[in-house]
């Protein structure tokens, strides 16, 4: 049991590494500069310009994985921050799409407003249950958080007004983004956005108490962090996360419908963020939107799909199910073998994009084990 | 104060509880959800009772639970086409004790120095395989089982008529909390599960593998999930995958909560509350108000209030 295993974490910049000629920091080559920027420059074509090319729904799709992002990014500071588990975040992201299709179909709001609402209506969700099970121990909250999933699913989205009935809601583009491509774009900014508060909050006095917090909640408290505050501040911002998701989300499908929001798919937003890698942006990012993107990759590239259907089965696995049974397998695998997740996996990659020597073996810096101050 | 002591007034409380909803009940006329409610709850309770002996022995909140139960189910209705219904009952058995064996031996072990949050994480996507896999093998579609005793009306407790099944539910419950009882306080084995679960280096250091006893503990938590599967499920009219997952985990869940998490008699205790008190919320005009199903809507309302009141549920230790 005692293999070692990598567990990255997030720590300031590691000191400039020493070149081959005495003190001097290594310096990539004008041939390694073009190197990285033909690199760079595809994956920005990827990014910006690839999903255009497609039919106007699998745009649709490229979408959802970008909006997929911002939902991993909010259960990531749950789970990678916080050390929290929300498996009631399908009911989050949910009422997000609702309050955000029930304020722009039936109040008649604009899209800006609805979202917003949609945001908040997240973030005060996450106050309220976080407020109640944080009085015990931190498994008590996925506990409630699954619990709050069912409640939504059989009792909230049951509400005729909020959800239509059985029928649906609609919810329309916003005036300006009526286009697929343009909505796309809109949602990659909001995907900058949450990047963005995210990397400023964590670089905060706050957000560095939450890492010290995640390490050791009782060291952490002796030093004088307030425990309970931040937590509960984390609940929120991540609340807020999945609210603009599912709003999002419903504009992007310009139709919510209440059966979507099961069990099954709080699950699959859990599995996105580990096997994309805890506290690793660019690894939850990646991992978030390579879920919402498998069953088009099954459809799409031709030997993904033969290998598929050659797993024998009394039946055919959907490109729709492919997720469900790969995901589970996929987080295991995570778990025991690579803690890290991509994150832990594309970071030579990373690293040697910014300019650094590339090492393949160079997993982040090691997380300094505390179990022994563990009361 | 001394533990006897405690358990008692948790005793009390939870059973003075009881018989103030039974008595409200009779009077009112409700006497069926009374009787439902005692008889889903014992399925609840026997779902529960694993979910307290893992967190016991592991430290985890075991979200797979109800899908050792659910395997079972699966398992009996493609058996029970080819060989008599008590050996396809015993084969569901068996696979559930194998999928737990599994979980324990690929999953669990590994994990052991990690977090209880990740072992959570862990639990859950296992359960989540499961429930594609059996979306995937089976299909999506409801299907139904025979019951293992097919008469319906030999029997009326307080004017509702129960079925046999329903007797054979009880009946288990009542049978293993007398066996589990007398294994935990009389056995070696059982006070040994009990020490790992209080001292775990105590325990190891008067020569029992703690490990072995986890291996041991996941399969008896599979074996009661999957006995409640096996005979709940039938007596229900039908199953889809992850039957037990979404209908069954979070009542017991909230069942081993009220109980107190670490308590065993807790466990059934708490399961007999939440059967009552959501067949009650189901059929009662009093609930008619809350949109969908207000039994969902009741187990989150107790789940969040003993947590918020007494954290500590019935007969568990404070926290």
């Amino acid at each position: 049991m005692a293999t070692t295993i990598d567990r990255p974490v997030t720590e300031p910049e590691p000191e400039p590494e020493q070149g081959r000629q005495g003190d001097r920091p290594f310096r990539p080559s004008p041939l390694g500069w073009l190197a990285r920027a033909v690199l760079a420059l595809a994956l920005a074509w990827l990014v910006f310009v690839f999903p255009l090319s497609q039919e106007g729904f699998e745009v649709q799709r490229f979408t959802t994985a970008v909006i997929y992002g911002i939902i991993g990014l909010s259960l990531n500071v749950l789970l990678g921050y916080v050390g929290q588990i929300s498996l009631g975040h399908q009911a989050f992201v949910g009422i997000g799409a609702f309050t955000s299709a029930y304020m722009v179909s039936v109040q008649n709001q604009p899209f800006w407003v609805a979202v917003a609402a949609a945001a908040a209506v997240g973030g005060l969700q996450a106050l309220v249950l976080g407020g109640a099970s944080l009085r015990i121990t931190g498994l008590y909250f996925a506990l409630v958080t699954l619990s709050y999933g069912l409640v939504a699913e059989q009792n909230i989205f049951q509400v005729e007004e909020l959800t239509g009935g059985g029928q649906g809601q609609a919810a329309p583009k916003p005036a300006g983004f009526e286009t697929d491509w343009r909505y796309y774009y809109l949602c990659l900014a909001f995907l900058a956005l949450v990047l963005w508060v995210d990397w400023r909050l964590m670089r905060s006095k706050g957000g560095r108490a939450l890492l010290a917090l995640q390490e050791n909640p009782r060291v952490a408290a002796t030093f004088g962090v307030n425990v309970r505050m931040l937590t509960l501040f984390a609940f929120v911002v991540s609340g807020v996360f999945a609210g603009l998701g599912g709003a999002l989300l419903a504009h992007n499908d310009t139709f919510v419908s209440p059966e979507v929001w099961s069990f099954n798919l709080a699950l699959v937003f859990v599995i996105m963020t580990v096997v994309g890698g805890l506290r690793n942006r660019a690894g939850v990012v990646i991992g978030s939107a390579f879920f919402a993107l498998l069953p088009y990759l099954i459809d799409q590239i031709g030997f993904i799909e033969d290998a598929v259907a050659a797993i024998p089965a009394p039946r055919e696995l959907t490109a729709e199910l492919a997720p469900l049974v790969l995901g589970p397998l996929l987080l295991i695998l995570t778990l025991v073998r690579a803690p890290g997740g991509i994150g832990q996996q594309i970071r030579p990659i990373q690293r040697w994009l910014g300019g650094h020597r590339f090492d393949l073996h160079d997993h982040g810096p090691k997380e300094v084990k505390v179990a022994d101050v563990r009361a | 104060m001394p533990d006897v002591l405690r358990d008692r007034a948790g005793v009390a409380l939870g059973a003075g509880a009881l018989a103030l909803i039974a008595v409200v009940l009779i009077a009112t006329g409700e006497k069926e959800s009374l009787v439902i409610g005692v008889i889903s709850g014992a399925a609840y309770g026997l779902l529960a009772l694993g979910l307290v002996l893992i967190y016991k022995s592991s430290g985890v909140f075991n979200f797979a639970q109800g899908e050792f139960g659910t395997i079972a189910v699966y398992v009996l209705y493609l058996l029970h086409f080819e060989v008599p219904y008590g050996l396809a009952l015993l084969g569901a058995l068996v696979a559930a004790v194998v999928f737990g064996l599994l979980l324990e031996r690929l999953v669990i072990r590994p994990l052991y120095d990690s977090s209880r949050v990740i072992l959570l994480v862990a639990t859950a996507g296992v359960a989540l395989l499961a429930i594609s896999v059996e979306i995937w093998f089976g299909d999506a579609q409801g299907k139904t089982i025979d019951r293992a005793f097919p008469t319906l009306d030999r029997f009326s407790i307080l004017g509702v008529q129960v079925s046999d099944q329903r007797l054979l539910l009880l009946g288990v419950l009542a049978t293993l909390a007398v066996v589990l009882a007398l294994f935990f306080n009389r056995t070696n084995l059982g006070l040994a599960v009990i020490g790992a679960s209080q001292e775990p280096t105590a325990t190891e250091l008067v020569g029992i593998s703690v490990r072995r006893l986890s291996t041991f503990t996941w399969a008896l938590a599979a074996l009661l999930g999957g006995l409640a599967g096996v005979i709940a499920v039938p007596d229900s009219g039908g199953f889809t995958p992850g039957i037990l997952t979404s209908a069954f985990l979070i009542p017991a869940f909230t069942a081993a909560v009220l109980g107190g998490m670490t308590s065993l008699p807790g466990a059934f205790l708490g399961g007999v509350i939440v059967g009552v008190i959501q067949a009650v919320a189901t059929s009662a005009p009093l609930f008619d108000f809350i949109p969908g199903s207000a039994g969902t809507l009741v187990v989150f309302v107790v789940l969040v209030g003993v947590l918020a009141i007494r954290p500590q549920g019935l007969l568990g230790r404070a926290a």
